[in-house]
């Protein structure tokens, strides 16, 4: 899992020679500064943003709307959205974001959550059900253990899906896109005890839905 | 219910310490948790389906068509977003010569061209940074053509054909008008027909 946006510097053997009253130089670690700049001097590239993220938006969209052509749309609104208004966007970054956090990564998600929920507004075609889903991302290739897989997964997702919407936003967050509390928080718009709390919750519903009660 | 509050804060803090290392591949040793957090433990059903949803939960990835198709969306309007040379977009800084005042006036002639050697290391301190292919380029331009116009008005010796007629006229009836006595508008009488 990814971490530090600001770390302490410091260069071993010369940390007693130093002054005492000398603090200590905090250095910011965000992993998409650099891409980011750039691409805000040069809007072309954006393009390596684009392919970094692609997957997760695109995945964090099906995930909530249960259909590729709808989750298609809601990730081009995202990417559309996110270069048009890169200008805009402003590292605000705490030491409490946690290691290799990426504001960008967060703005660019409270984008998408944004989109999906316009997506959903506007909607037409009825989701698919989570089987359906399950059975599109299961191993190809695994014929033997593709059914068993096929069906775990299937009550997987039909276990998240039965959740209330930020729950299952918050556990798909955290599991599919591997993001910290800080992040979430950062998406959801909520203090970070909030999400342990929600995720916790939400950890304990999929529990018994999945038939592991206490 | 604050109590209750607290332990469900605990709880969840728990769970999320050993979410960071389920989801970092690091295998945690559910007692050394349990030791930490002076007795409390995680929930052995909460950790089955932390590890279920680890593996069920997969991120799915779009079609090469739908990534491609909207890469070159996202290039054209890349394209159209790019800010225009005039405005400040893409420029480059090359040193602008500027002669210093302890060297004395600026050199003409073949002493003048000598200045506009770019090399920095024969010039850097003549030189000042200008933004080519941006604003200050467009501002330069828009300087130079007002200083240009006014260098050409005030040499009439070089006026255009028109100009030179035009201030010829002008200026013969200036000498005209001076020519002529002065005339008492009292005494003025229409000449009868």
């Amino acid at each position: 899992m990814a971490r530090p946006v600001f770390g302490r510097v410091s260069v071993p053997g010369r940390a007693s020679s130093a002054p005492a009253e000398r603090p200590a130089r905090v250095a910011h670690l965000d992993r998409d500064r650099p891409l980011v700049e750039a691409a805000q001097r040069d809007p072309l590239a954006f393009d390596a943003l684009y392919r970094r993220y692609l997957a997760q938006v695109y995945s964090y969209a099906f995930y909530e709307l249960g259909d590729h052509h709808e989750a298609e749309d809601a990730t081009e609104r995202t990417f559309v959205a996110a270069l048009t208004n890169l200008g805009r966007f402003q590292e605000r970054a705490r030491p409490a974001d946690g290691d290799g956090a990426s504001t960008f990564r967060v703005w660019l998600f409270q984008i998408a959550r944004n989109a999906v929920a316009n997506q959903r507004r506007g909607r037409r075609r009825h989701p698919q059900v989570p089987i359906e889903a399950a059975a599109l991302v299961a191993d190809p290739l695994d014929l033997e253990g593709g059914a068993s897989a096929r069906d775990e997964a299937a009550a997987a997702w039909l276990a998240i899906g039965r959740l209330p919407a930020d729950r299952r936003r918050a556990l798909v967050l955290r599991f599919v896109e591997e993001m910290s509390t800080a992040e979430i928080a950062g998406i959801l718009g909520r203090s970070e005890g909030a999400v342990r709390v929600l995720i916790h919750r939400a950890l304990r519903s999929v529990a018994q839905d999945l038939g592991h009660e206490r | 219910m604050p109590l209750d509050r607290d332990a469900a804060s605990a709880d969840a803090l728990l769970t999320d310490l050993y979410l960071d290392a389920l989801l970092a591949g690091v295998v945690l040793d559910l007692t050394t948790v349990r030791d930490v957090t002076e007795g409390r433990g995680l929930d052995p059903a909460l950790v089955r389906a932390a590890e279920r949803l680890r593996h069920d939960l997969v991120r799915v990835h779009p079609s090469f068509r739908f990534e491609e198709r909207l890469a070159l969306q996202l290039a054209e309007a890349a394209a159209g977003l790019q800010v225009p040379l005039a405005v400040g977009g893409n420029g480059r800084l090359v040193p602008f010569p500027i002669p210093s005042a302890r060297e004395g006036p600026i050199p003409d002639g073949a002493d003048a061209a000598r200045l506009f050697d770019l090399d920095p290391t024969i010039r850097r301190d003549r030189t000042r940074p200008l933004l080519i292919g941006g604003a200050l380029t467009s501002a330069a331009i828009s300087i130079a053509g007002a200083a240009l116009v006014a260098w050409r008005l005030g040499r009439p010796g070089r006026a255009a054909p028109m100009a030179r007629a035009a201030r010829a006229v002008r200026e013969a009836r200036l000498a005209a008008a001076t020519a002529l006595p002065t005339i008492d508008p009292v005494t003025v009488r229409r000449r009868p027909h």
